[in-house]
């Protein structure tokens, strides 16, 4: 269903995007807090990478 | 013989500007003048302003071709409208920026989100003044604080709104030092302006290697309307922390980024002619985009209390205000006012991982305003 180009239509865009907004960023914020697990997978040593090239 | 030399110099006189030279014009000239002092004199955004206030000058000199078909002004306004500028300016973004901050503390990202009310406030309020929706959305994005965003959202929605909604953008963006710090301060109190908060934790190379990767798989996948923008910013941000491609990650980050600047300063720029930019609406976008801004400020901050209070008063409220993007000019706005309240209050890496989130915040309203508009 189109979103109609009226106040009500400005209203119902407004409070679903702010809504998934806070979803999705909500969604970055736990995948961003399972990230320490990737340091279970080894070490990436910053001199080695840089001597490297 | 007088009246033909009379005759000759108005043939003469018409092949010039000036017999199309109006009003608006001068005024517009003068418009491009006042950006340039303020860049020169006041230090407002010069890399931006000289280059806007110059084009807009050469813009509205009628006989000037530079801003017509042909004209080199015309073909940077080209890489605007077709959304080539913009995340070109996100590839140099993200070679300069370090999301470690973001990734050391993920609760912080949710500010993000939170201060981005000012964009649904700003684009309610031009639909009451009887903006269009699209262009009432293009409006409202403002409130993200985020330059290449608003260009890009406003390119796809509302592209006879660009040289407004780009120049209020910009300008405010260079005004948050002047903005913000009366609503946070306003919103806060005394106690809460003097909580330090606990040093994050240090983030690996290797989850700062994951992070960009990570980030374009997720963003391609679920916001195809967004990702050409933030799909640069991780390719900029991978060549910066990969460590092995520092050239490459030096020239995105100076020598494309300053192209690019030049690019974007004189394609917003050429676009300020008098026509266009000398109207009522010009005004209302300008208002809008202040309350957007101050909405945004006040937003961030009361999420912040929030979770002050939820956290049991280890979050400083002040970083909230920094959930607005517009890296790093809100984290640092954050940092003052949180120095200046007491020396010991060091914010600057806290509040930066909610600036990093705002980012993307902005580009994830952008993205579903675009999918809500039915806009790819």
């Amino acid at each position: 269903m189109p979103i109609q180009d009226n106040v009500n239509g400005a209203l119902l865009i407004s409070a679903i995007d702010f809504v998934l907004s806070f979803v999705i960023i909500g969604g970055i914020g736990v995948l961003l807090a399972l990230f320490p697990l990737l340091n279970r997978l080894g070490k990436v040593d910053d001199e080695t990478l840089k001597k490297s090239h | 013989m007088f009246a033909q030399f009379v005759g000759l110099l108005n043939v003469l006189k018409d092949q010039t500007g000036l017999a199309q030279l109006t009003g608006g014009n001068v005024v517009m000239m003068a418009v491009g003048a006042a950006m340039i002092y303020l860049a020169l004199a006041k230090k407002y955004e010069p890399f931006l302003l000289i280059g806007i206030g110059f084009a807009c000058i050469v813009a509205n000199v009628p006989g000037s071709g530079l801003t017509q078909p042909g004209g080199l002004f015309h073909y940077a306004y080209q890489g605007v409208a077709l959304l080539i500028v913009p995340p070109l300016i996100f590839l140099g973004v993200g070679a300069m920026t370090d999301f470690g901050p973001m990734i050391a503390s993920p609760w912080l990202v949710i500010l993000g989100a939170a201060a981005h009310l000012g964009i649904f406030v700003a684009l309610i309020g031009a639909k009451l003044l009887g903006f269009t929706l699209p262009e009432a959305g293009a409006i409202g994005i403002i409130g993200g604080a985020d330059g290449p965003m608003a260009i890009f959202v406003t390119m796809k929605l509302a592209p006879h709104l660009l040289p407004q909604i780009s120049v209020a953008a910009y300008s405010y963006m260079a005004l948050m030092p002047l903005i913000q710090p009366p609503v946070m301060k306003l919103l806060t109190t005394k106690k809460e302006r003097d909580i330090i908060m606990d040093k994050p934790r240090q983030v690996t190379r290797l989850e700062k290697i994951a992070f960009p990767i990570i980030i374009a798989i997720v963003v391609n996948l679920f916001f195809p309307p967004i990702a050409p923008l933030i799909t640069m910013l991780m390719l900029g941000n991978l060549f910066r922390e990969c460590l092995l491609v520092d050239r490459l990650a030096k020239t995105a980050a100076n020598e494309i980024m300053n192209v690019i600047t030049i690019v974007l300063t004189v394609a917003i720029g050429s676009t300020m002619n008098a026509e266009q930019f000398l109207t009522l609406k010009t005004l209302e976008i300008v208002a809008l985009g202040l309350v957007a801004f101050i909405f945004g400020t006040a937003s961030g901050v009361v999420a912040a209390k929030i979770m002050n209070v939820v956290s049991g008063g280890k979050v400083n409220p002040l970083v909230g205000s920094a959930g607005i993007a517009s890296v790093p000019i809100a984290a640092r706005v954050s940092h003052m006012v949180g120095i200046r309240e007491n020396p010991q209050v060091y914010l600057i890496m806290h509040a930066m991982g909610p600036n990093l989130a705002g980012v993307f915040g902005t580009a994830i309203s952008g993205g579903i305003l675009l999918a809500l508009l039915g806009v790819k």
